[in-house]
């Protein structure tokens, strides 16, 4: 009887137990499917007729916590995020990811390439309605170039020699070296010089203003509650008109559960989320998903103090014996295309002449013959006594390079190499990577890219001692390439040499190029003006309105 | 008592030194530093060497602990490496929350699970004994992660009752209620294993306890029941549980870093998976040593308790 009585409640409870289960998993599979996935822009121009309304408020959910709203100090993306809506610049990015002038327009550039006057607009005002002028422009770039900075952007401007007011709207930048590249560094967001002005350098990156920042962009700061949220408001005077939304509050999720959570119960109203949440985002029926590529692409870098990663002939049977497309299916739902080269398709300097290797592992196969590799009793590759084993290495925080690493040891697996997937902690693995260390046979990782399309940081051979190249890869060909194509100042000839240089990498090899994935964003069907940019989260947001 | 308490505070402090010394040392042999956390193309080697040289990173191990303990006997937790302002501020912003949560939590296991004890331990294998004890095997075997998971999916997806995360409504003026609809979730998940296990403490201390000859005294004097087992038989009961709850104070930290970046709750849990992610040392080596603190103050009055419960202990 006793036991019986217990036999009862543990079912009573077992059945409460599943009863909850189910009844998460049935919602998904019922949910209405809602086709919305398209160009945000589009849909703001089909819908054109109404007119956009002031008002509103908008809850963006971010996962990383912001470190200090001071761009000269601030070095992660969840800073950089808000900055943007703080703060405005001489230059901005366009939708094409070119610099196009912002606050003022670059009149002049003298022939030897060195001198770059800027002329900018009057009436631009700061959130506390001070006027913008040269004095701040000045008072910006000066303080990377003061002895007492000690913030992580010196070596940003490093080729600026001085700046100049030549009169209240009108600056000169003189460099030290021509540079192609310098409208992306003439975009840096201004500081008021007539607030900081009398704080001396040295104390710039501990003060208050970090924390709540003036500046001249489309948001005004309102609040910052640690952990919480930043919340922003309009700023009437904004020199293209006021904001339509009143606020935006940027609230800090903290992990992608979190964030997909809570964009499904409204507690944020936007937000970016990863291809392996598509299909139950796509089930919400109050938010539309925009996609586009990011700016960045992902790869498989081989280490060539690594002996067996100098023969070419390895590198391509790698490069024929992953499949790219079933990556891209596994780990991003199908969301993004295959890459031959270290240059994006949002790129102006993007190129298709780039040598393409197929999906082939009967190619690689022979390649690896050729290369003198011959299986041995147990099937993997033999050549010269030592068998074909190496390590794929990646960083434990993602999933999608989990599965990459899997997928990629199954593809090499069928070619006779044993691949051993090997995963570290973020700050562990940067530091086995880094020189001086170097010390993997291969991994997977990503690059955001920069708007300037040189991939000089990479692949330069003075970049292996102290820079990005971790593999060690030397090419002397390419490291002239590189080096001459920021001294070009003619466009066409800079895009030449640039595809020249995208060519060689991708028949040469120094990584397999995987893929370039796509953004998700999730934002309210209500939502008009919203342009997803591929690498500026809050683009022109002074124009995103919320229909009531 | 006093001397005792004091004996017992000047024990603490090697304790601490021992603690703080094997955290650092920890810390210092870790991979990785601040500041190659980066990989900026634009952020060249003489940056970071700056930036090494700025946070005092390119002094010899011990010259850094000595520095940082010279600033925390001035009460100076040092600056955060990542934000750049003090780390008392940082903590003194996150800690009410934390504090918020924990409170809450000990509340809602102290409340559930003490009546239950006695009630299961009073009517043993009765239905009520039953429920209790599977209920509370169950609540010790969940794993905090899963359990808020599941409490989400079910209270705030499905049946839409409670908001998915954070501490207040954004864009809506203060309201007491609104706080608390926040906290109603987290504080079960933080509580729940500690609910389980101190239910589990009481009943079978109680267990003990009523089948002791002072019991059957009680009674035979003719006391109502209730008073047989709350006066003189819970009193009693409540020495062991005193205990066990008080070493159980530091684990609400460790289960707060679990809860917090499931529930988004701004507080020192969250902190600290920040600080160590981005090996904030300032950040990190105070909140290690907030949590030893706590362990040696949960110790202490857990013993206080123990003599005020128990007048047969005399220290």
């Amino acid at each position: 009887m006793k036991l019986n009585k217990r036999f009862i409640i543990l079912l009573g409870l077992m059945l409460i137990f599943s009863m909850a289960l189910v009844a998460c998993r049935g919602e998904e599979g019922t949910a209405p499917k809602d086709d919305t996935t398209g160009e945000a822009k589009e849909e703001a121009q089909g819908e054109a007729a109404d007119e956009p309304q002031y008002g509103g408020d908008l809850i963006y959910g971010q996962i990383g916590n912001p470190q200090v709203l001071n761009p000269m100090y601030s070095q992660d993306a969840a800073s950089g995020n808000i900055e943007d809506l703080i703060f405005a610049g001489l230059m901005r990015t366009n939708e094409e990811l070119e610099m196009v002038p912002h606050l003022g327009e670059p009149v002049e550039v003298s022939e030897d390439g060195l001198e770059h006057v800027y002329r900018f607009y009057k009436g631009v005002k700061w959130h506390d309605g001070e006027e913008v002028t040269a004095d701040d422009v000045v008072f910006t770039f000066s303080i990377p170039l003061h002895e007492d900075y000690d913030g992580p952007r010196k070596s940003y401007f490093e080729n600026l020699e001085s700046v100049e007011k030549i009169d209240d709207y009108t600056v000169k930048f003189i460099l030290k070296r021509p540079d192609a590249a310098w409208p992306v560094n003439a975009g840096w967001p201004l500081l008021p010089e007539h607030i900081l002005g009398d704080v001396s350098v040295a104390e710039l990156g501990e003060h208050t203003f970090n924390r709540d920042p003036i500046g001249a962009g489309p948001f005004k700061f309102d609040e910052w509650v640690e952990g919480q949220y930043v919340r922003l408001v309009a700023h009437e005077d904004y020199f293209e008109g006021r904001p339509y939304l009143d606020s935006i509050t940027v609230k800090i999720t903290g992990d992608t559960n979190a964030q997909v959570l809570q964009l499904q119960t409204g507690d944020i109203d936007m937000g970016v989320f990863p291809s392996e949440e598509f299909a139950t985002v796509e089930t919400f029926d109050h938010v539309k998903i925009s996609q586009v590529l990011r700016y960045a692409y992902n790869f498989f870098g081989f280490n060539f103090r690594n002996e067996f990663f100098q023969d070419h002939k390895v590198r391509q049977a790698f490069a024929y014996a992953i499949d790219r497309q079933a990556i891209i299916d596994v780990t991003l739902e199908g969301y993004g295309e295959v890459a031959h080269g270290p240059v994006s398709p949002l790129s102006w300097a993007w190129t298709d002449d780039l040598t393409v290797y197929e999906y082939d592992p009967g190619k690689a196969k022979t390649l690896l013959a050729e290369a003198g590799w011959e299986p041995g009793p147990d099937g993997i590759l033999v050549k010269d006594g030592q068998k074909f084993e190496i390590e794929i290495l990646y960083n434990e925080e993602s999933n999608a390079r989990r599965t990459t690493a899997v997928i990629i040891q199954d593809q090499l697996a069928e070619i006779g190499i044993k691949a051993t997937p090997k995963s570290l902690e973020w700050g562990a693995f940067v530091d086995t990577i880094n020189p001086p260390r170097h010390e993997f046979d291969t991994i997977i990782l990503s690059w955001n890219l920069g708007t300037d399309p040189n991939p000089y940081h990479i692949f330069h051979s003075g970049q292996i001692d102290e820079g990005l190249n971790y593999g060690s890869y030397v090419n002397e060909e390419l490291d002239q390439l590189m080096e001459a194509v920021n001294l070009e100042m003619d466009e066409a000839k800079r895009t030449e040499k640039l595809h020249e240089i995208f060519k060689i990498l991708s028949e040469d090899l120094p990584y397999v190029f995987l893929n370039y994935p796509m953004e998700n964003v999730a934002y309210p069907i209500n939502l008009h003006g919203f342009i997803h940019h591929p690498s500026v989260p809050f683009y022109k947001a002074d124009d995103w309105w919320l229909e009531q | 008592m006093t001397s005792y308490i004091l004996r017992r505070l000047v024990m603490t402090i090697p304790i601490l030194i021992g603690i703080s010394i094997l955290s650092f040392a920890i810390m210092y042999l870790a991979p990785g530093d601040p500041a190659s956390m980066l990989i900026d193309p634009n952020i060249k080697p003489e940056d970071l060497e700056r930036m090494s040289e700025r946070l005092g990173l390119n002094d010899p191990p011990h010259v850094q602990y000595m520095k940082w303990v010279g600033h925390i006997l001035q009460g100076d937790l040092g600056t955060s490496f990542i934000q750049r302002r003090p780390v008392n501020d940082i903590i003194m912003e996150r800690l009410p929350n934390t504090l918020v949560l924990m409170i809450a939590s000990s509340l809602f296991a102290i409340v559930l699970a003490i009546p239950f004890g006695v009630l299961s331990a009073t009517r043993q294998y009765s239905v009520l004994d039953y429920s209790v004890t599977t209920f509370s095997f169950i609540g010790v075997a969940t794993p905090n992660f899963w359990l808020g998971l599941m409490l989400l999916m079910i209270f705030s997806v499905q049946l839409g009752w409670f908001p998915s995360g954070g501490i207040h409504t954004i864009n809506v003026p203060f309201s007491i209620w609104d706080r608390i609809h926040h906290l109603i979730l987290p504080m079960i998940v933080l509580g729940s294993y500690d609910m389980a296990s101190l239910m589990r403490y009481t009943r079978s201390s109680m267990l003990d306890v009523i089948r002791q000859d002072y019991i059957r005294t009680a009674r035979a004097k003719g006391f109502r029941e209730r008073t047989v087992i709350y006066k003189h038989g819970l009193r009693n009961a409540m020495i062991p549980v005193i205990t066990i709850f008080g070493l159980m104070l530091p684990t609400f930290i460790g289960g707060s870093v679990v809860v917090e970046t499931l529930f988004s709750w701004p507080g020192i849990g969250q902190l600290f998976i920040n600080s160590v992610v981005q090996r904030d040392y300032p950040v990190i080596m105070a909140l290690t040593m907030f949590s030893a603190v706590l362990v040696v103050i949960g110790n202490l009055l857990a013993d206080i308790f123990y003599a005020i419960v128990d007048p047969r202990i005399e220290y």
